[in-house]
């Protein structure tokens, strides 16, 4: 009885149907149900201002708004010797990076300065100080920094080791008879440096772009994450798996859909924010710069998919959305160069897909690079891609078996 | 219009809740439009409506958690017009909102729940631990005071909320919806604890229920719809505004028969193997007589008929269309096209297309589904009906592949559910509980959806969605977003997508829960053609006990098992040979007379507002017993009279003696 009913109930799609028809269906079934996420989105109103916002203004802030370099650090100087010299020292820490603010009369002032955080840097010039120099003694001067934030008390320090140093060295030339302006008389090692790629050492570049990479990273993970959180919640995908779709048409369409929507926001960014606002040079083929976006947000998809296996309600993946996004940044080498990062630190930067992307895009966009010179991380991204999303598939057929 | 205002409610007292010309917008949805209501003291009165109806508004603002846009409110002949003077009255009200245990803590015990309770009532200590022994001995709680609510079953969840409630000893409770959800057992267990407590610290209910069957539990009521009151009296009253008569009958020819009566009534529906028509002005006799005739004139035979009086849906449905509140279906029949081969039928061929064989779930300790075994004959309306929680879904989940069953198996259209999955998912319609279409879609997108995700081609796909918009009454509704339409046209097409690609067997979960009972008869009148017509098999499942008698087959679930399984007529008349006929004593003290009869060792007494019913063998020494047992207590007998057997005393009966039968055992 059982083998004898299969007939009466076959189905519109029947098998037996040739090959070519049954691609056709499988092509039907992946395109109505991207469509469907693509008709979803334009429906969210809240979501598309979001979107807007971020790849336009948030990027352009980030870009125009945010210096990494020291400027206008507060200082403070405790001058014990008052002389032309010690004078002419003072007067080379300068703005726009520094910032002197006053004279102290006593050392423990300063401490209380930079305790109550006034002052970033204070300089102690000792006593005798000019009559060391012009009697030929070698004589110190102090410096006292706040670095509690490390990169800004770096860069202080560097900067006032600078002006120290050369003072001393113009000092001492001049005390051998040697003018310090024509420096080609004495002994000495000029360096002379030449930048490349960003010529004018021009921040907005590179924070724009990093601040692109992070966007792409942060609606990779959480837009196909909430779209599945999404079904789950309102209890449609139940209906979805009693059809004859597969988990793979279940989910793919939902990365195929939010990786157009994505790729159009870094349209908008690329050209009306980067190009238009600064001037960010495309170098390389701007097709390849797209190809490895599209597969950077297919395997940072993969993520999301696999965090809304795991997440019960749209609550919880946006905070997982979050947590997971943390680690992905500082594994990427966006911030700090991996190279100063730890050996274990640097083996697990192997797993974050947005360090090959960063590796990638800026290879793209400011060096010019083609594949040839990228192969690797397009290797290394696609593969973690196909993992993640493998796991994700797994993890929501087990869910769901 | 039924004038109960003045009639039954105790002369010369002043209401308890007045309510003037009462409305209440959301945003731009009206949600109360003018309702006048009066509650006197020591009654239970009712709001019956479907979801939707205003009910929840009108109990939050007499409760004082809600504002309201205009019109009067006196709750204890304190005028409510702002928050400071609805916080005087708050501790004299209890409140219990809508939902299984939703104002109680989860992770708390029983104890500590109504330790909580009694604490922000400022009950002192030693009072509310006198009260607490004392409620919790009434609702039989007192064996689980340190079980955390969450491990509580529905029913008991309702009782422990109605506990922590009264704990404070309100003048006045409020319970949206309590019954909603649960099994009639625990339902009937629920009115006689409200009873008997609201009797005894002479409190004043007011009670909300979606279940029309309830009706007669109350002293009073108002029929509720779309904010507004339809009719509102005693129970009697309300039946008596449309006055008129219920004539049931079966014919050769069902689906013709309907056809052919709906020309003349206006409200014929199927039932089972049965058609009832409500006539509207007749007695019984001259009802039965206008429905013979116009079956003769139609040219069917009627096998057997019988004329009673109706239901309070009847009469709901008649205000509505007298009213005129409601747009008439067009009652389409819809024909299938030519090209639709798959519902062209190969003659002889019959069998099971769904079984289920010893089906098996657990849930970490707990076992939902207990060993279930039925089957579905092909063509058929199959029901499964229970309470929340009874374990209908979870047998549904597992024979369309989303659960894998613990143990046991199934197959679904010849197909085993463990071996071939995804051959059954091409042949099978399936409707979730939740409306699981896309909110953010328009009617037509979700059926261009469906069609695409079933392989449906550009072609396939045009004409099947003509069908479903014929055959669901979607017409001017294609370009809505489904997030706005209302309950029973969601529900209409859900089914509709179901059905895309013609399959041969529907699993319909809850399809009609929170749907009103307009919008219950037209997806039942669907459903219906379906089955007749177009022979589609279909398995159901509801926890409406009214929607059972629908069905051609039934199984009732309890507690994760089948207690029983047969035809709604034979379960009925299995009863009656079991264990007699329903008698409605309509006594002047009701409360005392139930338990005397209780005493008496009669079976399944219970009360119905004023009223007992119990069930008898023989009816002519249980008359002389009764009026014996309430003479002693001397209680005045108004009235003795038969009652039919409904869906929800076979189902009492059944759990009752199943669980007879488990306590003997060990």
């Amino acid at each position: 009885m059982r083998d004898k009913s299969d007939k009466r109930h076959a189905g519109l799609f029947t098998r037996g149907t040739p090959l070519l028809g049954r691609f056709l269906v499988w092509l039907r079934r992946l395109r109505v149900m991207t469509v469907k996420e693509l008709l979803q989105f334009s429906r969210d109103g809240a979501l598309i201002l979001f979107m807007v916002y971020a790849f336009t203004l948030d990027i352009y802030l980030a870009g125009s708004g945010v210096k990494l370099e020291l400027s206008s650090a507060t200082m403070a100087v405790h001058d014990s010797d008052r002389s032309s010299a010690s004078r002419e020292l003072i007067n080379r820490f300068r703005p726009p990076v520094f910032d002197v603010e006053g004279a102290i009369s006593r050392g423990s002032e300063g401490v209380r300065l930079l305790d109550e955080g006034k002052a970033m840097v204070v300089l102690d010039i000792p006593p005798r100080f000019e009559k060391s120099l012009l009697s030929g003694a070698p004589t110190h001067v102090q410096v006292r920094l706040d670095a509690s934030n490390s990169v800004l008390g770096l860069f202080a320090a560097s900067y006032c080791r600078r002006i120290v140093e050369s003072f001393g060295l113009e000092t001492g030339l001049k005390r051998l008879g040697i003018d310090p302006r024509q420096p080609g008389r004495a002994p000495q090692v000029v360096n002379a440096y030449r930048v490349w790629f960003n010529p004018n050492q021009n921040n907005k570049w590179f924070m724009s772009i990093a601040e692109l990479l992070n966007i792409i990273t942060l609606f990779a993970i959480l837009l196909p994450a909430c779209a599945m959180v999404r079904e789950k919640e309102r209890g449609t995908v139940e209906q979805l798996l009693v059809t004859p779709l597969t988990t793979f048409q279940i989910m793919f369409p939902k990365v195929l859909a939010m990786a157009a929507v994505i790729l159009a926001g870094t349209t908008l960014s690329l050209f009306g924010v980067l190009r238009y606002c600064f001037d960010v040079p495309i170098r390389g083929s701007i097709i390849l710069f797209y190809a490895v976006t599209l597969l950077y947000v297919f395997t940072t998809a993969g993520l999301g998919l696999v965090i809304s296996t795991i997440a019960r309600n749209l609550g919880q993946a946006g905070m997982m959305a979050i947590i997971t996004y943390g680690p992905m940044i500082f594994l990427s080498g966006a911030w700090t160069p991996p190279e100063a990062m730890p050996h274990f630190i640097r083996v697990l930067m192997l797993l974050s897909p947005l360090h090959y992307y960063i590796d990638a895009s800026y290879g793209v966009l400011l060096k010019g690079a083609g594949l040839n010179l990228l192969w690797g991380s397009v290797l290394g991204m696609g593969t973690l891609g196909a993992g993640l999303f493998g796991l994700g598939m797994w993890r929501m057929r087990r869910q769901f078996q | 219009m039924v004038d109960g205002f003045c009639k039954p409610a105790p002369q010369g007292e002043s209401p308890v809740v007045r309510l003037r010309a009462l409305t209440k917008t959301y945003g731009r949805e009206p949600a109360v439009c003018g309702v006048d209501m009066d509650i006197y003291p020591g009654e239970i009165f009712g709001l019956i409506g479907p979801d939707g109806a205003g009910k929840s508004s009108i109990m939050k603002a007499i409760a004082g958690v809600m504002t309201f846009d205009g019109g009067t409110l006196n709750v204890f002949e304190t005028r409510i017009d702002s928050e400071k003077s609805a916080e005087r009255i708050k501790d004299r009200i209890g409140f219990m909102p809508q939902g299984l245990g939703q104002n109680l803590y989860p992770d708390l015990s029983v104890d500590e729940n109504i330790d909580f309770f009694a604490r922000s009532r400022l009950v002192s200590p030693k009072e509310a631990e006198k009260r607490k022994r004392l409620l919790l001995e009434m609702t039989r709680l007192a064996p689980f005071s340190s079980r955390p609510m969450k491990n509580l079953s529905g029913g008991m969840k309702q009782k422990l909320g109605l506990v922590c409630t009264l704990i404070h000893e309100p003048g006045l409770v409020i319970l949206d919806e309590p019954t909603t959800g649960l099994d009639p057992v625990s339902r009937r267990d629920f009115w006689t604890i409200l009873s008997v407590l609201l009797r005894e610290k002479n409190i004043t209910a007011l009670v909300s229920t979606a279940y029309m069957d309830e009706a007669s539990r109350f002293h009073r009521l108002s029929l509720f719809y779309g904010g507004r009151v339809l009719a509102h009296g005693s129970p009697e009253e309300i039946m008596a505004a449309v006055p008129g008569a219920l004539v049931s009958f079966r014919t050769e020819r069902q689906s013709e028969a309907l056809s052919g009566l709906k020309a003349r009534f206006s409200d014929v529906q199927a039932r089972g193997s049965w058609l009832r028509v409500f006539v509207k002005g007749a007695g019984e006799k001259d009802a039965a007589r206008q429905v013979q005739e116009a079956a003769a004139a139609a040219g069917e035979d009627i096998v057997e008929l019988r004329a009673g009086a109706a239901e309070l849906e009847d009469i709901f449905i008649a205000l509505l269309r007298e009213k005129k509140l409601t747009e008439e279906s067009s009652h389409s029949v819809f024909t299938l096209s030519e090209s639709d081969s798959i519902y062209r039928e190969e003659p002889g061929d019959d069998g099971a297309d769904i079984e289920a064989e010893n089906l098996v779930k657990d849930f970490g300790n707990f076992r939902a589904v207990d060993g279930v075994s039925f089957r579905v004959e092909k063509g058929e309306i199959f029901g499964l009906l229970g309470a929340n929680g009874a374990g209908k879904s979870t047998v549904i989940k597992m024979l369309v592949g989303l659960l894998p069953p613990s143990a046991g198996t199934g197959y679904v259209a010849g197909h085993g559910m463990l071996q071939a999955p995804r051959a059954i998912r091409e042949r099978i319609g399936y409707m979730s509980q939740v409306f699981s279409l896309y909110r953010d879609l328009t009617v037509i997108e979700n059926i261009s959806l469906y069609a695409g995700i079933y392989g449906l081609d550009r072609r396939q796909s045009r004409e099947r969605a003509g069908w479903i918009l014929e055959m669901a009454e979607l017409a001017g509704h294609e370009n809505r977003q489904t997030e706005g339409l209302p309950m029973g046209v969601r529900q209409r097409l859900a089914l509709g997508c179901a059905l895309v690609h013609s399959p041969r067997i529907l699993f319909l979960d809850e399809p009609t829960s929170g749907v009103d009972p307009l919008g219950r008869r037209r997806f039942w009148d669907i459903l219906f053609r379906l089955s007749r017509r177009e022979r589609v098999t279909i398995l159901i499942t509801t926890h409406y006990m009214s929607e059972a008698e629908h069905c051609d087959h039934l199984a009732l679930m309890y507690g994760g098992k089948v207690i029983a399984d047969a035809s709604p007529g034979a379960m009925k008349r299995e009863l009656a040979t079991e264990a007699g006929e329903l008698l409605e004593v309509d006594a002047d003290d009701p409360l005392p007379a139930m338990s005397g009869l209780q005493e008496a060792g009669f079976e399944g007494v219970s009360i119905h507002g004023r009223q007992i019913r119990l069930l008898t063998r023989d009816r002519e020494a249980a008359e002389r017993r009764i009026r014996e047992v309430l003479a002693e207590r001397g209680t005045r007998i108004v009235a003795i009279s038969e009652q039919p057997l409904s869906m929800e005393d076979v189902f009492v009966y059944r759990v009752m003696a199943m669980e007879r039968n488990g306590r003997q055992r060990p």
